[in-house]
């Protein structure tokens, strides 16, 4: 072709050979590193002190380089959760007898211990996708959607981003806006807030027990996020997040319950069900939470590099309309072990206060609140983490991964929310839980 | 050289490593020292000095107007190392250039390897011309320094003289080297390469550049007219078996202006031009 | 074209001296970055193991989030 007459490369390269004498290499290799996929992937479980929560899940998280800084990101987790959580109830000096939230039967607490419903054995699967390319000089901009979906709940979402760089690449902003819409399904039903708890009907057919409007709610969930990621040096990164998230709907626990309580004694109240029926022997309400919660956030996160060992430290400041102000406090250390292996400590500390709404117990002569929950989970709250991960790299570029770390939870209920004598023995589902994960990272 | 200059070394042995650090480090130092154009002392600058009488050059210089005068014949002149006066052409007034049509209509007879008389050892310019190994100096030693690593011994090294690279083998564990490009015009975000064997090198236009309707252009003119070329990218980058076949086809490619994707698709080397 | 490079400038300019009067900032050049590009420098260098531990504190705490996107809901909060 008269095309390869013009070629040079022949005779470029006998230049070359006489330039460089002896000794030129023939060959030359060089590629995007596009094509690849990186995946990591990990298996991890999740135990509870006291026959409590156990869940085992499997993630996996698959990313694609398409050159020009285009990736793909795919990944997956799938879960099952088995054992008991705390309902909201609390413990008597007798033992207690609840309806299960399907209606079948019911499940009787002994004395003196705080009643937990086990009757949920749920598998979840969640899968995610996101692309991320640069639009213009200077501009990134992304694109994710969700999905997850499990026994009495789906969720799907989609969010999308935008990145500019300044000062070449030492400083960064971002926004980012996400939209999520959930729906859940109770077993038995939506109860009706501060309905009581019903007999059991003796039909575990997944039918709508008494006490309920509906079969099913939904909650909405706007998130928008303002970052800034600030080199701060040749071995130092910092990153600052402000993020704003509003959520309406259904937002209350559709099984979680309140004990309805003696105002002396602060024991709960005895009930006596109906003659031929099985139900609970006290008085027990469905919870009830606002319709809409207004959350802020700041995060912040320092990167520092010592040498080849990497301090990572994060901390966060949350507050919302439900008055639950947190602090998270973070810290993970990387220790090189060699040349192809580490070993990171890590150490979390997370406290926060309770929900305005969050009550111990209910008092049978007082008139109910608007909202009420039980839920521990939105009382003061401490919770510690400490745990170690080592990771070796294999030959081929593998990196294989152990996690063992330790989490404890102490939860507290504001002053004001104790009725009658309760002050003196008041009890929490305060838990430890031990977390164990196994992960392999590796390319394709 | 005008940039930063390293060396990687994969090995377990810190003397090997060492090693391989000075002789590298010597090497840039002596090819700095030799062709500079800017040192009062260097070879390059006596050898301007001399134009318009004839000079005795060395072996290793000789190599190099070989390879020249190669580049030069193969390019059909568009490479030429005596273009550098072209420089005086031109002024910058806060990113636009002027063009001082005088001083060209000086210059121009002054550029052009067919005025020089090569006869090696002996190299004889013109008055008023002079030469200098941009574009193939650093390149240069690029290689000259790979080859110094690895006579030293086996380990794997790369060698990058400010963006001018060459890798004697990937590394131990089997990876190839993660290059970094540095970005075009505005730093945009910079992409990554991966290197096991070979030569790269990238010529651009964030140091040495035009604003032009708006644009970062590279000023790089055509040695044959004097005219600055049309349509040239914002950076070329070349993967060859040597630095100085991969710099010479990315100063090739930046010469043909909008045609470089077709020239180096006709070369059949791996490459990744920047335009944007 | 000239006003949008003006803007940005500007912009650019703030947000430089915003960044210094962030105290003890010193600009890396791109070649300087050879620690700033390792795997563990990263912002996203434990994504899996970050991912699942927030859906565990999403699922055993009142307030989740502020790190970024990504991750789906539960019926678990």
């Amino acid at each position: 072709m008269a095309q390869d007459d013009k070629r040079i490369g022949a005779s470029l390269a006998a230049a070359a050979c006489g330039l460089l004498g002896s000794a030129v290499p023939a060959i030359s290799r060089a590629a995007d590193p596009a094509g690849n996929w990186d995946i990591d992937s990990a298996f991890l479980y999740y135990g509870e002190s006291d026959g409590r929560v156990q869940d085992l899940s499997l993630t996996a998280i698959a990313v694609r380089d398409y050159g020009d800084d285009r990736k793909l990101s795919l990944d997956g987790t799938l879960d099952t959760l088995t054992g008991a959580s705390p309902s909201g109830a609390i413990a008597a000096d007798r033992p207690q007898t609840f309806t299960s939230p399907s209606g079948g039967g019911t499940y009787t607490t002994p004395a003196g211990e705080i009643p937990l419903d086990s009757s949920f054995h749920d598998t979840r699967f969640a899968l995610n996708a996101s692309w991320s390319q640069p639009i213009a000089r200077l501009y990134t901009w992304n694109l994710g959607v969700g999905l997850s979906s499990e026994y009495d709940y789906q969720h799907a979402g989609v969010n999308s981003g935008l990145t500019r760089d300044f000062n070449e690449r030492n400083t960064t902003l971002s926004m980012a806006l996400a939209y999520g819409m959930d729906t859940v399904r109770p077993v038995g039903g939506v109860p009706i807030p501060f309905a009581q708890m019903p007999d059991a009907d003796g039909e575990d057919d997944g039918g709508e027990q008494a006490n309920r409007s509906g079969s099913s709610e939904s909650k909405d969930v706007l998130d928008v996020l303002f970052g800034v990621t600030q080199v701060l040096g040749r071995h130092s990164l910092l990153r600052v997040n402000y993020s704003y998230s509003d959520s309406s709907g259904y937002l209350t626990d559709p099984y979680k319950i309140l004990s309805v309580v003696d105002p002396v004694t602060g024991e709960p109240v005895v009930r006596t069900p109906p003659p031929g029926a099985e139900g609970p022997d006290g008085i027990y309400l469905f919870e009830h939470r606002p319709d809409s919660r207004r959350r802020q956030s700041l995060y912040g996160e320092l990167r520092q590099d010592f040498s080849g060992k990497v301090l990572q430290i994060g901390y966060r400041y949350s507050t919302d309309d439900w008055e639950i102000d947190s602090h998270t406090l973070e810290g993970r250390l990387r220790l090189p072990l060699g040349s192809s292996s580490y070993l990171e400590p890590h150490l979390r500390y997370y406290t926060q206060t309770a929900a305005s709404f969050y009550r111990y117990s209910l008092a049978g002569d007082a008139a109910l609140p608007e909202f009420a929950s039980a839920d521990a989970r939105l009382a003061d709250l401490d919770a510690w983490t400490l745990g170690a991960k080592y990771a070796r790299e294999t030959a081929g570029g593998s990196e294989w991964s152990a996690r063992l770390e330790f989490y404890h939870q102490v939860s507290k209920p504001p002053a004001q929310t104790l009725i009658g004598n309760q002050s003196g023995n008041v009890q929490m589902p305060d838990f430890d839980a031990v977390i164990l994960q196994f992960g392999y990272h590796f390319k394709l | 050289m005008g940039s930063p200059c390293e060396v990687l070394v994969d090995s377990a042995h810190e003397q090997l490593a060492q090693a391989v650090a000075s002789a590298v480090a010597a090497c840039a130092q002596r090819i700095e020292q030799k062709y500079s154009r800017y040192r009062d002392d260097s070879v390059l600058t006596h050898i301007n000095r001399e134009a318009g009488s004839p000079t005795e050059v060395d072996e290793e210089t000789a190599r190099l107007l070989d390879f020249a005068e190669q580049a030069w014949r193969l390019s059909d002149g568009k490479f030429d190392i005596t273009s550098g006066v072209l420089r005086r052409a031109w002024t910058f007034d806060g990113g636009t250039r002027q063009r001082r049509d005088p001083v060209l209509r000086e210059v121009l007879p002054l550029v052009g390897w067919s005025r020089v008389r090569w006869n090696r050892p002996w190299l004889t310019l013109r008055p008023g011309m002079e030469i200098d190994f941009g574009g193939i100096g650093k390149e240069y030693a690029v290689d000259l320094a790979l080859a110094e690593a690895t006579r030293l011994g086996t380990d794997p090294v790369l060698v990058n003289f400010g963006g001018d690279l060459a890798a004697s083998a990937p590394q131990r564990d089997g990876r190839a080297w993660r290059v970094g490009v540095e970005g075009v015009s505005t730093a945009h975000i910079p992409w990554t390469l991966e290197l096991s064997h070979g030569a790269l090198a990238t010529s651009g236009d964030t140091h040495r550049y035009v604003i032009e309707d708006g644009e970062r252009r590279p000023h790089i003119l055509d040695p044959r007219t004097g005219e600055p070329v049309r349509g040239a990218p914002h950076s070329v980058t070349v993967a060859a078996p040597t630095c100085v076949q991969a710099g010479l086809l990315c100063t090739l490619a930046m010469l043909e202006g909008a045609g470089a994707e077709a020239f180096l698709e006709r070369e059949r080397v791996r490459h990744w031009v920047q335009r944007d | 074209m000239k006003a949008d490079m003006n803007l940005n400038r500007k912009l650019a300019l703030l947000l430089g001296l915003s960044s210094l009067a962030l105290g003890a900032c010193t600009h890396v050049e791109p070649w300087q970055r050879e620690v700033l590009a390792r795997d563990d420098m990263q912002l996203d260098a434990n994504a899996i193991d970050t991912s699942l531990d927030d859906h565990i504190y999403f699922s055993k705490e009142g307030t989740s989030g502020g790190r970024g996107f990504g991750g789906g809901g539960c019926g678990c909060n």
